[in-house]
């Protein structure tokens, strides 16, 4: 140790293990002292750079052991510094092991493992704990454990949205089946609205009727009435005729249309014969009724304003025996 | 019809009545009704208001001989006509 090394200020080592003389000499040269190059090998400059920060972040590093008897260490200044950490127990053996372990710029290196920067076991993934470092592997351990079982429930949490999603049809089936709120949209249709509603009477609407058959039916099918004037709000009746020609009896079911097709919404059934089969026996005649209503909110709706036509169409199509249709919208 | 082959358009959807199907009439029991009714409808030109009374006399048929649902007739929409039954009848007493 050169004389008055305990008296100097601070001492500076390099990473290679060699003394430098205190900062506080003037006229020195901030290059890398003479001799790095041999020790360190190699970018002396870049070991050097790594030595210059390193030691400035790290204080003054311990020094090389074999020929020096270890100095004290530098008391801690609590005001000074804002956070260099100290080198935890086993660095303060000797440099060597952790040269051993680092390699070159061990400073860096074992501060890095040290606060984990270097070989986070999340970001590693599991491919091996990153540095081999003994010293920080119980923390790293524990980090991937905690990550698995992160994921764990992550993905426990995905699993469950997607059943959710799975289930949420039966379960909005059960909740509307319950609350009554299923099918009903915008105008409720119940009996209460139709007793309360009232007609309004600027505005009459011709209702024309017409009737079809599928081709392959034999029912003479047609309305008694070809129009009638309704002002909306107002219920009203009308009659279809239906007669079986055949000699066998003929089960038919029907469904309907409305023109135009937007006040097809407005125009609200109490009831009629569609969408249930009927049956008719050989020879038989039957008036069919339609006792219907428009909404009275029909009047309401600019886009109705230049309506004052609406064709109900029904075609009636035959059902075998055992068949089941499978009609829109009907239970 | 709804099998037009609109792509672009919405497609018209039949809604099923509000209290189901009418039974058949088979024996032609309220035929008489529907007779009034029609006779009225061709009078008035087809116009649906003035016929309500014929219409109330149907549903009234229907109902007593099992072929509708018994409904107070008010939930049918004819609450005036109701009233106005009323009305005469205390004048006329």
């Amino acid at each position: 140790m050169p004389a008055g090394l305990r008296d100097a200020p601070v001492t500076w080592y390099t990473p290679c293990g060699r003394a430098v003389p205190p900062a506080s000499e003037e006229g020195q040269p901030r290059a890398a002292p003479p001799g790095l190059s041999a020790l360190c090998g190699g970018a002396a400059g870049r070991d050097g750079m790594r030595w210059r920060r390193g030691a400035a972040r790290l204080g003054p590093p311990p020094p090389p052991p074999s020929t020096f008897p270890a100095p004290p260490l530098p008391p801690r200044s609590a005001s000074a510094r804002p956070g260099p950490v100290p080198l935890p127990a086993p660095f303060r053996e000797p440099p060597r092991a952790a040269m051993a372990l680092c390699g070159r710029g061990w400073a860096r290196c074992a501060r890095g493992l040290r606060l984990g920067a270097l070989s986070r076991p999340g970001l590693g993934g599991t491919r091996g704990v990153r540095g081999s470092n003994p010293f920080t592997r119980q923390q790293e351990e524990e980090w991937r454990r905690r990550n698995r079982s992160a994921v764990g429930y992550i993905a426990a949490a995905a699993v469950g949205m997607v059943g959710l999603s799975y289930a949420a049809v039966p379960l909005y089936r059960l909740y509307c089946q319950a609350t009554g709120l299923g099918g009903t949209t915008g105008a409720g249709r119940s009996a209460e609205r139709i007793e309360r509603m009232e007609p309004v009477r600027d505005r009459l609407i011709r209702v024309t009727f017409n009737a079809d058959t599928h081709a392959s039916m034999q029912w003479s099918f047609k309305p008694q009435q070809s129009e009638i004037y309704v002002v909306p709000g107002e219920t009203a009746l009308a009659f279809y005729k239906a007669k079986n020609p055949t000699d066998k009896p003929v089960i038919g079911i029907s469904t309907y249309n409305v023109v135009p097709f937007e006040a097809g919404q407005y125009f609200n059934k109490i009831q009629c014969f569609c969408f249930e089969e009927q049956r008719l026996n050989p020879q038989e005649e039957v008036d069919m009724p339609v006792f219907f209503y428009i909404d009275p909110e029909f009047a309401e709706d600019p886009k109705m304003a230049k309506v004052d036509l609406i064709t109900l169409s029904y075609t009636f199509f035959e059902a075998k025996e055992g068949q089941k249709l499978p009609l829109p919208g009907y239970q | 019809m709804s099998t037009a082959m609109n792509f672009s358009s919405k497609s018209f959807a039949p809604r099923p009545p509000d209290k189901g199907a009418f039974p058949l009439d088979h024996f032609g029991e309220c035929s008489a009704f529907k007779e009034r009714f029609m006779e009225c409808l061709r009078r008035s030109g087809y116009e649906s208001a003035a016929c309500r009374q014929s219409a109330k006399a149907y549903l009234e048929c229907r109902m007593d001989r099992q072929l509708m649902a018994n409904e107070p007739l008010e939930k049918l929409g004819f609450k005036d006509l109701i009233n106005e039954k009323s009305e005469e009848k205390p004048e006329k007493s």
